[in-house]
């Protein structure tokens, strides 16, 4: 039997303080990914991404449910487990380091000795001008290629991405989604990645889970995902002014004022019907756009269902 | 590794320690204490200074990574906590060595001081300190898996709260019960008995290096499974994730 690079069984992660109420961040979560996948976990902000990912990847240890990693327990052999993943959450590493005492240090962490390693991460992560710089005085988007740098030092077999391009401009963004790619290409490893840019999770991944208050609420590829909607496509249509609801068609809507998206299996069949009928009540239409259902309207529906 | 590019490092390790020696020593020449009384409370010094180093450099483990908002990066690696503590401990040993040097040159320049210890018996009276120093550090990391970030002032606070029931300036015996006690039971009280018994100071207990072995090794056993069992519970309440970030 092939083993998987994450088994997660009906975890529950209560934050507990001094004298206070816990705070539940996890309800019952149970997901699998299988080896090679990339796996993307979305949601809104506190919906519990980045505690799923801590729990999975050992920081914290859930209130419970059971973890397998790679096929050990997550819990009992920590340390295995450990060795064999890496993660990076937000940009910030030791503010002082330079770029190659930073990856020298975690590499001491690893038990990794040998400085070639860390030479081939300066350069797949296009490091080397920085090599003597300050992790402070680096940018924002050098931070990320060194945090992401690091979350490769020990070769892992499975890493977690916490958000990994959240905040950064759009070429930023890019070049990084493009490093995580080349990376994952090369070493053949399992990522699980949080985020909630719907198109980012569309481009890198090959399954998603939608989780939200702790639970996950749907998950497959973003082709089996969007057959939750009610359509497959949508017609977008801007009006010269403002017009008001009810519209008088018999196609499913959502009206904002200016402008209406109906929800259709085919737009180019179904859009010239839905013109007809409006312009037949007489409302003016400025433009007219059609497109295929996102990851994006498939999270909006589902978190309206439940 | 954490610290080395800091400023601040060289200025806890230098700056402080010489504040700390000129003031107190011209304070015991205003007062015309004699050769050893001046000696008495110059290891007192010596040892304040050394103690405070070496243990704020094995706090640094969690205070460091605590404010760089990177403590996760340093759990999820398979690297066990007593060993990220040592690592920390021999840097804090070589500041606090330099530091050690520094001061008892400048006490020999500046005040006449006398380093009147058998070269085996200094080199115990020194790992005595280093010792009690990393039980100082690993505590404050345990106050800091305990109580999050509200337990940092006690990296700069411990020492001198220990410090004083310990008899810096002056011997544990004047210390009112239960405090004479709670002295006598803070190793670095003993290693500082043991020092001024070369300067004609007798030690309130006949060992006092013995018991300050024991009560290091004792602490050290303790504090180590204390720390682990904080670790577990700051990573099972979810405070580790606050501390970092």
């Amino acid at each position: 039997m092939r083993v998987k690079a994450v088994e997660c069984r009906d975890v529950w992660m209560v934050y507990r303080n001094f004298m206070e109420k816990g705070v539940t961040a996890l309800r019952g979560v149970s997901l699998d990914v299988e080896n090679g996948e990339i796996f993307g976990i979305l949601g809104p902000n506190g919906a519990g991404k980045t505690t799923l990912i801590s729990v999975l990847s050992t920081i914290l240890v859930p209130s419970k449910g059971e973890v397998r990693i790679l096929g050990i327990d997550a819990f009992k052999n920590t340390n295995k487990v450990r060795e064999r993943l890496n993660i990076t959450s937000g940009v910030r590493l030791p503010w002082g380091m330079k770029v190659y005492e930073c990856l020298r240090f975690y590499a001491l962490c690893y038990g990794i000795t040998d400085k070639n390693v860390i030479e081939k991460l300066i350069a797949d992560f296009e490091l080397e001008r920085y090599r003597n710089t300050r992790f402070d005085d680096l940018s924002a988007g050098n931070k990320q290629k060194l945090n992401l740098a690091r979350a490769f030092i020990n070769d892992p077999e499975v890493v977690f991405l916490d958000e990994p391009t959240a905040n950064l401009d759009p070429d930023i963004a890019r070049k990084i989604r493009e490093m995580i790619l080349q990376t994952i290409k090369e070493k053949h490893i399992t990522v699980i990645l949080t985020t909630h840019n719907m198109r980012e999770a569309e481009m890198l991944c090959d399954r998603v889970a939608f989780i939200k208050d702790g639970k996950i609420i749907a998950e497959g590829t973003s082709e089996e995902l969007k057959r939750f909607t009610k359509a497959n496509e949508k017609v977008i249509v801007g009006f010269k002014k403002p017009v008001s609801s009810p519209l008088p068609t018999t196609y499913p809507y959502e009206l904002d004022e200016n402008s209406a998206i109906f929800y259709v299996d085919d737009a180019e069949s179904f859009a010239p019907k839905i013109l007809m009928e409006l312009s037949k009540a007489g409302i003016e239409i400025e433009y007219t756009k059609m497109e295929e259902i996102t990851l994006e309207d498939v999270f909006i529906e589902l978190s309206e269902s439940n | 590794m954490v610290t080395k590019n800091e400023f601040y490092a060289i200025f806890e390790m230098l700056f402080w320690p010489l504040v700390t020696l000129v003031s107190v020593g011209l304070l015991g020449e205003f007062l015309y204490l004699g050769k050893n009384e001046v000696a008495f409370i110059i290891i007192g010094v010596i040892a304040l200074s050394v103690v405070h180093i070496v243990q704020i450099d094995v706090t640094y483990v969690m205070l460091l990574d605590m404010w760089s908002m990177s403590l996760k990066y340093l759990i999820v690696s398979p690297v066990p906590f007593y060993r990220m503590v040592v690592g920390a401990w021999l840097f804090g040993v070589v500041r606090g060595t330099v530091s050690l040097t520094l001061l008892i040159l400048l006490s020999s320049a500046l005040f006449n001081f006398s380093f009147e210890l058998p070269l085996a018996a200094a080199i115990v009276f020194t790992l005595g300190l280093f010792a009690s120093s990393i039980l100082i550090g690993i505590f404050n990391c345990v106050l800091i898996l305990i109580f999050g970030r509200r337990a940092e002032i006690f990296a700069w606070t411990l020492t001198a709260v220990i410090l004083i029931f310990c008899g810096i300036y002056y011997p544990v015996t004047i210390l009112p019960e239960p405090f004479r006690t709670f002295g006598l039971l803070i190793p670095i009280t003993h290693f500082l008995e043991y020092f001024r018994s070369f300067y004609g100071f007798s030690p309130t207990l006949q060992n006092p290096l013995v018991f300050g072995i024991l009560e290091t090794v004792i602490y050290l056993l303790l504090l180590l499974i204390v720390a682990e069992l904080s670790m577990r519970r700051a990573r099972k309440t979810g405070l580790v994730l606050k501390l970092s970030g």
